[in-house]
């Protein structure tokens, strides 16, 4: 098993530097110059010409390439155009605010969701599932800007709608996410649950007279729990790049925003240090995903995880 | 039992994640400050033996005698000469050697941290005589040494500024910027408390340039000390203004504290939050529950339906006229733009009365020239005719009886500049027209346009400075008619831009900007002005001797403005 991680870790240098590549060339064909952007309507022909040669921005793509990468090897990400600091800093004072709503969403959501599923598998087609499938559709179809600023209007005076000052404020922003997260869970849950619930061993276990439904569910449990860990994994991937959206809505300075605001800026370097930054942290997760796999399915684990 | 340890592992892993994440909570006990020496900005702030403290904490203490206010998008930089556009710290920390403000309803340069000064007679040499009592916020003396770095530095080419036009018309600072010189030759400290500046050419507007928040003042000591952090890190960022850094949480909040030494006198309240709200509606409701102190409705306008048409906020509104006015730029480059009958008859055809009523709530009025109302050198312009049967007669007369195609540009995720030019699209296509909306995005827009290459836009131009050289010269210079993708012919009207810059004579210099105008507007038809909208503001009951500046800026200074529960 280590050396399938270890292939697996490997295997994701190129795949970051193919993306930086892609970043790089596309940035390059697309119209509009950082300065220009900054200057907006007080645009400055004169300023513009002076400034882009200091700051090489009519070097030829290849030639900016080649030293960022060199940076990059070293550690240096660059220094955002648009903000004047460090990429590094303004990711790591990011991050943190992004990591903590996505982790309490997605662990909201598990709590929530998992057992909201077995519970419908379980009693399928009763009042119970109706209902707990209905609010997971709900969360799952209503997009995150409705649900967030409904309860924005809701709780205005009674929760923060605004900010990340104290752990009062990841609520409402947690409970957005969180919906959406769990409706997903629950009917997964569910739909698996079912589904091993259909199988050959589990009616032999019936018809042999095992013990009542419990004990069958921790059998069937096990083994419906497969797609279950692979989609909390990407779910942790999706959430830890950043929900634009509920960042924006709930003025949270994190991860999300940051990348938004670098791509209409045209701010290159916060662009490119936050694509390959998120683009590392999804390759993490679903390595944790498949790891996960490995660990919980022994097939998969005697095969030498392929 | 290895399945469940994993869960079990997860688990704690989470829960330690949770723990360890509390530091990603912005308490204000370890700020963010972006330089990452957090302490030291504490200290520094927290230094000088003055009262005001930054509040415990950056959650909103309801009941405190701070001002918040929002802001939809992050500063660069709050350093003025490399930023273009966001003014509000800097017009709060810094003083100009003269200011800008309404004087019984008319706006007036006045002394600041210039007492008096004299002009010779060629307009060439302008003498100031500096207040002798203004210390920056490190407790350092200003004397005129420090008018003379602050010009320099905008046009070391080290600086690498964006608003080196501000000072480029004294005498030597395109010398500077160009690397022929190492300082500028035309501002000289004839002692600690007089410095000289001598421009290339006369400039008529020079006065009213140097009260615009880029000519800002800094100390030569502290700025040089700062380095690149100035203007970024809020313990090495000084100037002289009513209120001084105190902490700036990057993407989440800046605090500014009441400078108590300030020459004026200190400031009623005890410092300015400035908190970044990206959405309209979430400002809204932090209004409502008491979070924000103003919040600026033309700037947040999806929110100005809610408190214009709600009788509860009547005397919370406050408004003033804006400086500035929205028009459409026809780009002469593009047909069917080329023809000026074209251009007259899509003039013609807007019934701009009706847009403004009904869109705008009638809060403004119409214009028919680039000269807005309050501006020096406004004028009683003639009144460009609602007349669609006259539009409908020009556009056969130009050869489009058929129908005349034509493209309205625009950038992507502008619900108010889409709302209007389907408005004009339906006026327009009554009289034979057949418009069609183009949507870019922001950077590809404004990359576009400046190359000559837009087409029919909206477009808006509030003052920098109170002079009509601000309103002319920045769109039909013929370098700068490019760059506005206006692309206008007339080598007479770029003459006589440069020509009225060197004029002495105030009223011939007037008379000549009318002129330019009238060609331009009435003549030419090069743009099509709309109106001059109304700046509308809403305060809280306890926010008092809150005025809109005399630009109509969101931006303004919060000196005057005071807390009273």
């Amino acid at each position: 098993m280590l050396k399938y991680i270890a292939k697996r870790v490997l295997v994701t240098i190129p795949v970051l530097i193919g993306i930086v590549f892609l970043i790089f060339v596309m940035l390059s064909v697309v119209p509009g110059d950082p300065l220009t952007v900054m200057m907006g309507e007080r645009v400055k022909v004169d300023v513009i010409e002076r400034l882009s040669v200091t700051m090489h921005l009519n070097d030829p793509w290849y030639v900016r390439f080649g030293w960022y990468l060199w940076d990059a090897l070293h550690g240096d990400f660059g220094t955002s155009y648009k903000l004047s600091r460090s990429v590094s800093s303004l990711i790591a004072n990011a991050f943190p605010k992004t990591l903590l709503l996505a982790v309490t969403a997605a662990v909201l959501s598990w709590i929530i969701g998992i057992p909201a599923g077995i519970l419908s598998a379980v009693k399928k087609n009763s009042l119970v599932d109706h209902l707990f499938m209905g609010v997971a559709l709900c969360g799952v179809s209503i997009p995150a800007f409705s649900v967030g600023m409904l309860l924005q209007n809701v709780f205005n005076g009674i929760l923060p709608v605004s900010g990340f000052a104290s752990p009062r404020h990841l609520i409402l922003p947690a409970m957005v996410l969180g919906w959406n997260a769990a409706g997903t869970i629950a009917r997964l849950t569910r739909s698996s649950l079912l589904e091993v619930l259909e199988d050959d061993y589990i009616r032999t276990a019936r018809a042999k007279g095992l013990a009542p439904l419990p004990v069958i569910l921790g059998h069937a449990l096990k083994n419906s729990l497969l797609p279950v860990i692979t989609m909390m994994a990407i779910q942790i991937s999706s959430l830890l790049s950043g929900a634009v959206i509920t960042e924006t809505l709930f003025s949270i300075p994190g991860i999300g925003r940051l990348t938004v605001d670098a791509i209409n800026g045209r701010d290159m370097p916060l662009l490119q240090g936050t694509v390959i930054f998120t683009t590392a942290v999804i390759i993490a997760g679903n390595l944790v995903a498949d790891i996960l796999y490995c660990v919980v399915d022994p097939r998969i684990r005697v095969e030498g995880g392929k | 039992m290895k399945k469940y340890l994993s869960f079990f592992l997860a688990g704690v892993m989470a829960a330690a994640m949770l723990g360890g994440c509390g530091s990603a909570f912005d308490d204000g006990s370890s700020p963010t400050s972006a330089a990452g020496d957090s302490s030291a900005a504490q200290t520094q702030a927290a230094g000088q033996g003055e009262t005001a403290q930054a509040p415990a904490g950056n959650t909103v203490q309801q009941g405190d005698n701070m001002i918040h206010i929002p802001s939809k998008n992050e500063f660069p930089t709050v350093d003025c000469q490399k930023n273009t556009e966001f003014y509000v710290v800097p017009l709060n920390i810094y003083d100009r050697l003269v200011e800008c403000e309404m004087v019984d309803g008319v706006a007036t340069i006045v002394p600041s941290l210039a007492s008096t000064w004299d002009i010779s007679d060629d307009g060439l040499v302008y003498t100031f005589h500096l207040r002798d009592d203004v210390t920056f916020h490190n407790g350092i003396k200003f004397t005129a040494d420090d008018v003379v770095y602050t010009i320099e530095r905008m046009m070391d080419p080290a600086t690498a500024a964006m608003n080196t036009d501000f000072f480029s018309m004294i005498k030597g600072a395109n010398a500077m910027l160009e690397g022929e010189a190492d300082g500028v030759e035309g501002v000289k400290a004839l002692d600690d408390y007089t410095v000289e500046i001598t421009l290339e050419v006369p400039f008529g507007p020079f006065l009213a340039n140097l009260a615009t928040p880029s000519c800002s003042i800094y100390s030569r000591e502290a700025t040089e000390a700062a380095g690149d952090q100035f203007g970024i890190d809020p313990a090495v960022t000084v100037g002289t203004g009513p209120f001084k850094m105190a902490d700036w949480v990057l993407n989440d909040r800046i605090t500014l504290v009441r400078y108590d030494d300030y020459f004026k006198g200190p400031a009623k309240a005890d410092g300015l939050q400035i908190i970044q709200v990206p959405d309209e509606n979430t400002q809204k409701l932090m209004y409502e529950n008491g979070e924000l102190d103003v919040v600026d409705l033309s700037s947040s306008n999806s929110q100005l339906p809610y408190f214009m048409g709600n009788d509860a906020y009547k005397d919370n509104l406050v408004t003033g006229p804006e400086a500035g006015q929205y028009f459409y730029a026809f780009n002469q480059d593009m047909k069917p733009m080329d023809d000026v009958r074209v251009r007259k008859a899509i003039s013609m055809a807007i019934d701009r009365q009706t847009i403004l009523d009904q869109m705008y709530n009638g809060a403004g009025h119409v214009v028919n020239s680039m000269l807005p109302d309050g501006i020096l050198g406004s004028y009683d312009a003639q009144e460009i005719p609602y007349d669609p049967e006259g539009a409908r007669a020009l556009l056969a007369e130009a050869g489009y009886g058929d129908g005349c195609e034509l493209e309205i540009w625009q950038m992507t995720d502008n619900p108010d500049a889409l709302a209007i030019n389907q408005v004009v699209q339906s006026m327009l296509n009554e009289v034979g027209f057949k418009v069609s909306i183009k949507q870019i995005d922001e950077a590809a827009y404004y990359a576009e346009r400046k190359e000559g290459r837009i087409g029919m836009t909206r477009a808006v131009w509030w003052g920098d400075f109170n002079d009509p050289d601000n309103f002319l010269y920045t769109f039909f210079t013929q370098r700068n008619t490019k760059a506005r993708s206006i692309n206008h012919k007339n080598t007479d009207v770029y003459q006589w831009l440069e020509d009225a810059r060197a004029m002495i004579d105030e009223d011939e210099r007037m008379a000549l900007y009318q002129k330019i105008d009238t060609t331009m507007v009435q003549e030419e038809a090069a743009v099509f002005p709309l109106f001059q909208m109304d700046h509308i503001v809403v305060v809280q009951d306890w926010v008092k001797g809150f005025e809109v500046p005399w630009n109509g800026w969101t931006d303004t200074s919060y000196y005057k403005v005071s807390i009273e529960r």
